[in-house]
This record gives structure tokens, sequence and C-alpha cells, in this order.
């Protein structure tokens, strides 16, 4: 008989009845599983105690404390784990990421794979959201700059950070006064080289063989330079933000792009949902994916301009977002207001070099 | 208690904040942070629908993944490591103070290095949660859930062997 796997013998240790009988027999009488079985046993117990905790909890006190955080926490709706509209962008890092690797200004015969030109929304349920995994366990990621995001005095101080043009906007919505911060973010270069072992290490399972270059391939991505105009609200949310930031752009120096995230999408640790979705974007080409958490937020497509954008707005519509890509840019309009406000603010703006 | 928060909230949090606390301290080594970070769950939870019956597994997860993204953010370390010395339990004798909050230290390490998936695993079969309970929390096969929790106590104990053998 074969020998059981590693989980088989852990899960011996906690709960035997869900072990088959043939395969506590084995071993039982096994020369081989008996040592096994003692070695996972010991590791399992000096990472209990390791991980011990036996501090009493006061839980009258707890509640207690609860209660004032219930009554001094804005009134907005949460639905699972989604926090406003971080969740989508959060997640639209890591399946670009996941795309493209991030960028390094490397001479040579780079050659662009990935360019952004609108952006889709992709559905997925929240256990899948949690489940994407990171890149660095994909391989190596090399990043050669960090966006070190900062304040800085005003817009024109912004612009001449950034060499973008910043936001005006005459008519604040209702509830949204005074002058902005403005927060600026320098460009983000990487580079992503995939690693099987890592991989195959990250998913706890065999993966299929790679295509044929993928592993000398370095892939990196290019995001930034960026700047945001934020005016403060009472919740702790921004009342209303304005930013754009230069578009993400993915490049290959091997293997072409599309057949590098045909692989990567196809590996088990990434939901086949999400995976099926993500290969459409190849026909359209060009598109940011967008990634919503369908437990939290609802999405619809509409128009900025002459731009397709995504807007996103919590299940109670308490906050809300607009993106869309247009010229190079990706542009968001969010805050603690309705679609409809972020979407005239968004079809209002006017840009100033 | 404010009307858009969920009516049955003090009856779970009554059930489940000592579980809660105890997934949170197991990540971070720190009663007061865990609580912190429970109190941070419970907010959050308190404003959704997750079915009842579900909510244990919820507020686990939930509760492991805001405790390793501080731990991975570093954002409240110094705040730890004056828990970790402050911990019930610890030694007044300075030098095993120095040496127990090591010991915390290394293993938070080792534990945030672990990929995402089989650190929360761990932490909440460690927890006390069934193989069934972790299997449903986190959308995974009872079966792979032994497979999970013994690659990262293998990962663990290397890194703390490693640890030892380089002292």
């Amino acid at each position: 008989m074969r020998h059981p796997g590693d989980g088989l013998l852990r899960r011996l240790l906690d709960e035997p009845d869900g072990v088959a009988d043939s395969d506590r027999s084995h071993v039982d009488d096994c020369a081989t599983c008996g040592p096994r079985l003692a070695q996972v046993s010991g590791d399992a117990l000096d990472v209990g105690a390791a991980l011990s905790f036996d501090g009493d909890v006061d839980v009258d006190a707890g509640w207690e404390r609860l209660l004032a955080g219930l009554e001094n926490a804005p009134a907005r709706p949460v639905k699972r784990r989604g926090r406003s509209v971080r969740t989508p962008v959060v997640a639209v890092a890591g399946v670009l990421a996941l795309l493209g690797g991030a960028s390094a200004a490397a001479a040579g015969n780079w050659f662009p794979i990935f360019r952004t030109e609108q952006v889709a929304p992709i559905t997925v349920p929240q256990a899948d959201l949690v489940q994407l995994p990171e890149l660095d366990e994909f391989g190596t990621m090399r990043v050669e700059s960090r966006p070190e995001v900062r304040d800085v005095g005003d817009a024109r101080a912004a612009r001449e950070a950034t060499g973008l043009a910043s936001p005006r906007i005459t008519d604040l919505p209702t509830g949204v006064a005074g002058q902005p911060r403005f927060l600026v973010g320098d460009r983000v270069l990487g580079v992503f080289t995939f690693d099987r072992a890592k991989a195959e290490k990250a998913l706890g399972r065999p993966i299929p063989e790679p295509p044929a270059g993928l592993v000398a391939t370095e892939f990196r991505l290019t995001a930034g330079p960026g700047l945001a105009a934020v005016w403060p609200g009472n919740s702790g949310a921004p009342a209303l933000m304005i930013g754009r930031v230069v578009a993400p752009k993915a490049f290959s120096n091997g293997i072409p792009f599309e057949t590098a995230r045909d692989y990567l999408l196809s590996l088990p640790g990434l939901p086949t949902s999400v995976s099926s979705q993500l290969k459409a974007f190849t026909k359209e080409g060009g598109t940011l994916p967008l990634i919503v958490n369908q437990a939290s937020e609802s999405s619809f497509t509409t128009t900025v301009g002459k731009a397709p954008a995504t807007v996103l707005s919590t299940s109670g519509g308490a906050v809300s977002a607009v993106l869309w890509v247009q010229d190079g840019f990706v542009n968001a309009v969010g805050g603690s207001l309705s679609t409809g406000e972020v979407l005239r603010v968004a079809r209002e703006i006017r840009w100033a070099q | 208690m404010p009307a858009s928060v969920r009516s049955d909230l003090e009856h779970i949090f009554r059930a489940a904040y000592p579980k809660v606390v105890g997934v949170a301290a197991r990540v971070l080594g720190s009663r007061n942070e865990a609580e912190d970070v429970a109190q941070e769950t419970f907010l959050a939870f308190g404003r959704t629908d997750v079915p009842a019956g579900e909510a244990l597994g919820w507020l686990c997860v939930a509760a492991a993944h805001t405790a390793l993204n501080h731990l991975r953010s570093g954002r409240r370390r110094a705040v730890r490591e004056e828990a970790a010395s402050a911990s019930p339990g610890v030694s007044p004798d300075v030098a095993e103070t120095v040496v127990a909050r090591e010991e915390h230290q290394r293993v938070r390490a080792a534990l945030s290095r672990l990929p995402r998936r089989q650190a929360v695993a761990l932490v909440l079969r460690h927890s006390g949660l069934s193989y069934a309970e972790v299997a449903a929390a986190l959308d995974l096969s009872p079966a792979s859930v032994g497979t999970t929790v013994r690659r990262a106590e293998s990962a663990l104990r290397e890194e703390l062997n490693r640890h030892a053998s380089s002292r």
C-alpha cells in the first residue's frame, strides 16, 4: 500500500475519526510511517507551543468597548470584508501585478505588451478575492522604484512634482467644502520573474509545465506618477477625492504577454471563474481589469466624456467612485457621495496644467 | 445600539469574542493588540448580513487577515514589542524577558513569511477550529486542510530551527 501523505498524518493527530480505517491501520503497522507521524506530531506540538495564548479575555469589557465604538463609528454600510473602494483598488493592483509583473527601466528590446485603454469590471465572490495569490509567492519581484506618496503644499507643487495637470472643480457637491490636500506619488518601477518552484510552494501542489521561455522572461510594469486632491470628511473617509495616475503599462522581454497571461491565469490558485473572465480581455486588448467584490460593491458602466467608465458603489451607496481611462491616464473620482454626484464631478473637472 | 447594526450582534459577540481575540493573539503575540484587532473585526461584522451560522468562520478569517496585515505592515511593531515584554506569564527576570521577546518576534516574523492561506489555516487550526470549520472558512476541502496546516508547521519549524542553529 502507498504511504499516506503528510496531510493525512497531520489529520490523524487531530481528528483520527476523519481518517479512513485502512490508513490508520497502515500507519500503525508501517515502519516508515511511524517515524513520519512522530515528526509531524513533534512539529505540531512545537508550533502549538510557539503560538499558544492563554490570556483571559474580559467579554463584558469588550462588549462595552464595542458598543462605544459602534456609537462613534460612521453609519457606513459594510458587507463582508469589503471596505469602501479600497477592496477593488487593492485587487486591481494584485491582478495587474500578476498579469504583467512590475517594471524597470532596463534598456534593450522591451516591447509593450499591455496598455491600459479602458476599465472593465469583473465581479468575483468574496471568497475568491481572499484567495488571490500574492505575486511575490509566484516568483521574484524586484521593485526598483517606489511611489513615495506624500503631501505637497498646493496644486502648483503637485503639478511640479509629477508633471501632470491638476484637477479644478468649481461646483463642489453638497457637504464638501474648503481647500483640498494634495497628494503626489512617483512612478513605480519593478521587474517580475516567474519561479515555478515558488509558485508550486505557494499553491501547495504541482502546476502545469510553464510555456517555453516563461522562466527566462522578465515582465515589467510601470505606473504613475500620479496626483490627487482630497477634501477631508468627518467619517474618516475622504468626502471627495479626485486623482489621476499615468496608466499602468506592462512589458515583456521574452514570450508574448498573452501566452504568459493565459498560463498564469490557468494556475490552480486563481479561481476558474476569474481566470476565464480575465482571458476574455485579451480579445479587447488593453483593458484594465477591475475586480469588484460582489458582496460589497456594485458597479455599472457609463461614459465620462467619450471614454468608457466604471462606476462603483458600496451596497448602501454611501461611498462611490468612478474610474475611467483617457489619453493614457487612469482617472478617478470618489468619496462619501452618491454615484450621481461622483459622475457629475467627473464630467465637470477641468485639468489645469 | 445604532439601528444599522445587526440585532444578533451581542449574542454572537459574547459567544465568539474570546475565540476571535485568540486568533489575533496567536498572530500578534500580544493580547492588547489582539483585542484591538478583534474590536475592529466586530465593528465591521456588525454592519454585515453574514448569516449567523457562518459568523464564527467569517470573524476568525477576518481577524487572522487583519492581524497578519498588521504584522506585515509593521505598523504596530513598537506597540507589539512593548506588549510582548509585558505579557502575563513572562518572567520578571530581565534575561528571560529578553529571550521571550526574541522568541515572540521570531515566531511572528516566520508567520508573516508564510503564504497567506497557510498562515491563516495554521492559526485557525491552533485556535481550535475543526478541520470542517477551517475548510468552510477558507473554501478548502477538509482533506486539504491537513496538508495546508502541515506545510505551514513544517515551514515554521524550519524557520525556528534555522534561527536556533545560528545562535
